[in-house]
């Protein structure tokens, strides 16, 4: 589904990623863990050519995807995104958020925008807030529409940056548990969180990126009971 | 003072035609402007670095020289080339003048709008152009609404200055009517009401157009 071979990232002389491989397999969940400023999230913003790579190559869908010949917004059409801070358009209701990029990207059929979008929203939980504007809701809501924004261009990978990581605690839980659902349902899912507990029930593999390196990738029951890096047994002693 | 009342009074006819004249030389100029502007900071929000370096020459220079100068470097310097009216010269003076402030205003309102919206946006597959156009334009321009009103204020005032090169708006005509009659002190306070009464009108329906966006969204 995603594969990603030596791949370089740097922001001026700070060398952020160092030569990070990665595949991801349909319908698998990676989680990504890691410190703060480990290159977790500019792995993940690169997969989405948010970020552009230095070096190294990137494959979606089994093709390399070269910024310079590929248009970008055609790769972006199959791998949704769900960011930290929600990035909903506050000037569209939650329902015409959802359609937004169906109508005008896919050209789906206004009529049926609307009726896919209202089953996204349902499975969200979300039904009934289509008409209100996105600064009415809770930023746990704000955040579900977001994944229901996401999933209308039916993705074949969706892409979650520290999805939880703004929102006050009590609202994490319902955030997660729509993650769940997608994870249940087959989607390729690649996930930087903190939040272990979601990585541990949730994840078919972990991976742990230390000073922009992969230091250490495994199955949660075994990353979690027994890691072996020195690195990951110290962030682990600190977050578990 | 009943002097003053009386010239109010049998100059009014007059003075609306005046008036009439300030504010088509105003509204066209700035409509004029709005384009200007608009297309500008779009050149500029791109980051192609020519789009930059001419959008730079041009805020450069209209911010680097009174309008009274332009004016003249319009009507004396264009005239010599095509055939253009007074009116019209006055009004493409005062639009790329008033153009580049607004290209000013524009620019800042897109660059504020979170990056966030941009990346959402981008994310789901719309092009940069799309999503500027449905994204982040319609953000901007509402919050553009505040500082366009204070430009468009400025400008009808500055329309004055166009009296200069032969039009018969409310300034000129309180100079042709001062020089006449010795009355400066009466004839530009005159002008000076006439000009209080259509920035307060202005200055009604913009507030009226401010409170309908907050609540419309």
């Amino acid at each position: 589904m995603i594969k990603v071979e030596k791949l370089h990232k740097y922001f001026g002389d700070l060398h952020v990623l160092k030569g990070v491989d990665l595949e991801v397999a349909p319908q698998e969940v990676v989680v990504m863990i890691g410190a703060s400023g480990s290159g977790k999230s500019t792995l993940l913003r690169c997969l989405n050519f948010l970020e552009m790579k230095n070096q190294g190559r990137i494959l979606i869908d089994g093709k390399e995807v070269d910024p310079a010949t590929t248009p970008l917004n055609e790769v972006r059409e199959h791998v949704g995104m769900v960011f930290q801070h929600f990035n909903l358009f506050p000037h569209m209701t939650v329902l015409e958020n959802v359609i937004e990029a169906p109508v005008h990207v896919k050209k789906v059929p206004k009529a049926e925008a609307i009726k896919r979008g209202k089953e996204l929203l349902e499975k969200v939980g979300l039904g009934d807030k289509g008409d209100v504007y996105p600064e009415k809701l809770s930023g746990g809501q704000k955040q579900r529409v977001a994944i229901a924004r996401a999933l209308a261009m039916e993705p074949s990978v969706m892409l979650f940056d520290e999805p939880t990581s703004a929102l006050d605690p009590e609202l994490v839980g319902e955030v997660l548990e729509v993650m769940k659902g997608l994870a249940a349902d087959g989607m390729t899912m690649v996930v930087v969180t903190h939040e272990m507990g979601f990585a541990r029930e949730v994840a078919d593999r972990v991976v742990f990126l230390d000073n922009g390196m992969i230091a250490e990738q495994g199955d949660p029951e075994t990353f979690f009971q027994n890691p072996q890096h020195p690195k990951a047994k110290q962030f682990l002693s600190r977050v578990l | 003072m009943t002097s003053f009342f009386e010239n109010l009074i049998s100059t009014f006819p007059a003075f609306m035609e005046a008036a009439w004249m300030t504010l088509r030389l105003t509204g066209v100029s700035l409509v004029l402007a709005l384009v200007i502007g608009l297309i500008f900071a779009l050149m500029k929000v791109t980051g192609v670095r020519w789009l930059g370096i001419v959008y730079n020459g041009y805020v450069g220079i209209i911010r680097g020289t009174p309008l009274i100068v332009q004016i003249m470097w319009l009507y004396f310097g264009i005239t010599q080339i095509v055939v253009l009216s007074a009116f019209w010269a006055g009004t493409i003076a005062l639009a790329i003048h008033s153009g580049a402030y607004i290209a000013e205003i524009f620019r800042g309102c897109i660059q504020s709008v979170d990056k966030g919206q941009m990346e959402a946006a981008e994310s789901l597959g719309m092009k940069r152009a799309l999503a500027m156009r449905r994204v982040i334009l319609p953000q901007a321009l509402k919050r553009a609404i505040p500082p366009l009103g204070n430009q468009f204020i400025i400008g009808l005032k500055d329309s004055s200055l166009v009296a200069f090169i032969g039009i018969t708006e409310i300034f000129s005509l309180s100079m042709d009517n001062a020089a006449v009659t010795f009355k400066q002190l009466e004839f530009y306070s005159i002008a000076g009401l006439y000009y209080l009464a259509m920035v307060a009108i202005v200055t009604f329906v913009l507030s009226r157009v401010e409170n309908r966006m907050d609540t419309a969204k």
